[in-house]
């Protein structure tokens, strides 16, 4: 028997109970629906969060903490050297924490800066993009922190009067001169002996302001030096980074770096350049870690709603097989006379089988667009209810629900799974009425 | 064309525990060679019913063999069978057995169908078969608009359609009346001298015995007689 035909049998039969078919697949679709819109929280929720990662500056980076070396203090440039000779690395960017907040006077301001020294030019190609101006190239070049102005205050201010009510600074007491070609005072101490510090004074020039950080709760407040200009600080104080701390014999003063970052020139290479350092005993940590175990809790939570939702079609399903069980009963006669004629059981159990699958099929179509629908819906007004009802808005570009194509794909599999095994047991009866019962109308 | 060797059958009515075997055909041996037609006459009850299940396979052989244009069916599954008939034995019930949600056309198209025949092939076939059998014109009637003698036509047609060796009908006039009952009587004649199809005929009628080139006599399960024409 030809599948046209056979298609051609199952719509005139479907047309014989037009009502009993539409409730049938109503209930698939709305289980379909319900499997689909559950489980698209999860991929919507897990979108949000992605997008969110990937809009990272960092999400390119692997950071190194250290190194799993009793003998070792720290990261030293023999370290750089290996990780610069890695594959799939674009830059290495390091750094060293000045051990102390020095003093910083500009045109009356004053202020006390994290201070970091950079290599300038890893800065540059490892994602720190400059907002004006350009990068130090020189030890008595600077480059200062987009939010670093913020924190400049005007000598001997009252610090009551720099924030309004809400905690935020007034605008009239915020540096107002520019940054750009400005001399800063650098002042820091030193240790002479247990209690007594002096202190030295040293002229740098700001080059450049660095762009604004990419999430808004991120403020870059640093300033940013060489590591010439880092080096001749530890000089002065005798103490590795300018601490405060006094020791009689001369201390080593090995260039240790406090940050290594290291960006890699693919996302698709992060974790196995990560896994490649911490092979090697290196402490790195990248944000692709994070979003390995993102994805695991996020497959999980997926799983699990979608078997939840599959508890929905195999209850439609129960409507599935009374229908194609009634179907049966009603038509052995016509499945006698069939027989009788010639019809196969296999023959018999295609059609039966065929009917229950496109049952399946129109209710997972129309469940499949309802979803859509719902979340779209979803996706509109949720934002605008929970604006409207908690006053609170929503992060940009925030996704409640989403019905990627592989969700499509797995509810249409399982609605048709459990709809074929709901209608075998009904096709496999059809295959074993008797003709001759049905013949004669017994059955 | 048909050989019946030894055949008998029982059936086990009731429970387990309480079971009652009835035999039904007993130790049956006969055959019908191509293009006779051959009419098995015999009060109700006499097992020509079975026989004609055994030889179509609605029923399981029980013991003894059948052998249809050459192949032993003996042993053939549910499946085999229904392929075998579908091109080899046409049917033609006393109660017509036509599918009522379907056209004259439609039933007649059912073992075209089945058979996996294109469209246009089998709109051919089927309305010359239909022709064939004096329904010219009724091909787009339900059952329920035709008349009795009309329905067998399509059953006839539907037994035909597929050009079969061989024609089992079980009591066909037995829903007729007189006059119906001559018209399809003559036309079985006719496709047999036509087209050379082996005929089977389960009858209690004298008119419809009367028109095999032999008849079977059955009596309790077991052939007592035949006649030759």
């Amino acid at each position: 028997m030809l599948f046209k035909d056979q298609l051609y049998f199952v719509r005139e039969n479907m047309k014989k109970n037009k009502m009993r078919i539409f409730m049938t697949v109503l209930a698939t679709a709305m289980g379909t629906a319900f499997l689909i819109v559950l489980a698209s929280v999860a991929f919507g929720l897990h979108d949000t969060l992605i997008k969110d990662v990937l809009e990272q500056e960092t999400v390119n980076q692997v950071q190194i903490y250290g190194k799993d070396d009793p003998n070792s203090q720290g990261i030293t440039d023999k370290d750089i050297d290996y990780f610069q000779s890695l594959e799939h690395v674009r830059a290495v960017r390091k750094q060293s924490y000045l051990r102390q907040s020095p003093l910083v006077s500009l045109n009356g301001y004053e202020t006390s800066p994290h201070t970091v020294a950079v290599d300038m030019g890893a800065l540059e190609t490892g994602g720190t993009p400059l907002e004006d101006g350009r990068y130090a190239t020189s030890s008595d070049e600077v480059v200062v922190g987009y939010h670093f102005y913020e924190q400049l205050l005007e000598k001997d201010t009252d610090p009551e009067d720099m924030y309004d009510e809400n905690g935020e600074r007034t605008e009239d007491t915020l540096y107002q001169g520019e940054l750009i070609g400005e001399t800063i005072d650098l002042t820091v101490s030193r240790l002479i002996d247990e209690t007594d510090t002096e202190e030295k004074t040293y002229q740098l020039t700001i080059v450049g302001v660095t762009a604004e950080p990419a999430n808004e709760w991120q403020q870059d407040q640093s300033l940013y030096t060489t590591f010439d200009f880092y080096q001749s600080i530890s000089e002065y104080t005798g103490t590795p980074g300018g601490e405060m701390y006094f020791q009689e014999e001369p201390m080593d003063l090995t260039f240790y770096y406090d940050e290594v970052t290291i960006q890699s020139n693919n996302l698709e290479n992060v974790q196995a350049l990560t896994d490649t350092i911490n092979d090697q005993g290196y402490y790195g940590y990248s944000v692709a870690s994070e979003l390995k175990q993102i994805n695991m809790l996020f497959t999980i939570a997926k799983a699990g709603l979608i078997f939840i939702g599959a508890i929905a079609v195999i209850i439609a399903s129960i409507g599935i097989f009374n229908t194609m069980t009634m179907a049966v009963t009603e038509r052995a006669p016509d499945i006698g006379i069939m027989k009788a004629i010639g019809a196969s059981p296999k023959t018999i159990k295609q059609i039966f089988l065929l009917e229950s699958s496109i049952i399946g099929i129109m209710g997972a179509t129309i469940g499949t667009l309802v979803s859509y629908l719902i979340s779209f819906l979803v996706n509109i007004g949720l934002p605008m209810i929970l604006e409207a009802t908690f006053e609170d808005q929503l992060p940009e570009g925030f996704q409640f629900s989403s019905i990627p194509w592989t969700l499509v794909l797995i509810a249409y599999v399982i609605c048709l799974l459990v709809t074929l095994i709901s209608g075998s047991r009904p096709a496999k009866k059809a295959t074993k009425i008797d003709v001759l019962s049905a013949l004669r109308r017994e059955l | 064309m048909i050989e019946v060797k030894q055949l008998s059958h029982q059936f086990e009515l009731g429970k387990k525990d309480k079971k009652t075997v009835i035999p039904v055909l007993q130790d049956v041996s006969f055959s019908v060679t191509k293009g006779e037609i051959v009419t098995l006459v015999g009060r109700s009850g006499s097992g020509k019913s079975t026989l004609l299940h055994l030889i179509g396979g609605f029923l399981p052989r029980q013991s003894g063999a059948i052998t249809i244009n050459g192949t032993d069916v003996s042993d053939f599954t549910e499946a085999q069978f229904a392929e075998f008939r579908l091109g080899t034995i046409g049917f033609i019930f006393q109660n017509f057995q036509l599918i009522q949600s379907m056209t004259a056309y439609q039933n007649v198209e059912l073992p075209l169908i089945l058979q996996g025949v294109s469209e246009t092939a089998r709109k051919i076939q089927a309305l010359e078969t239909l022709e064939k059998v004096g329904l010219k014109g009724f091909e787009h009637h339900y059952p329920s608009e035709l008349s009795g003698g009309q329905q067998q036509r399509v059953s006839v047609a539907r037994a035909l359609v597929l050009n079969p060796l061989i024609i089992l009908a079980d009591e066909p006039t037995g829903s007729l009346d007189s006059e119906t009952e001559e018209d399809l009587l003559h036309l079985i004649k006719e496709l047999n001298e036509s087209l050379d199809i082996t005929f089977l005929i389960i009858t209690h009628d004298e008119e419809v015995a009367k028109i095999g080139h032999r008849s079977l006599m059955m009596h309790d399960g077991a052939l007592i007689d035949q006649e030759v024409k």
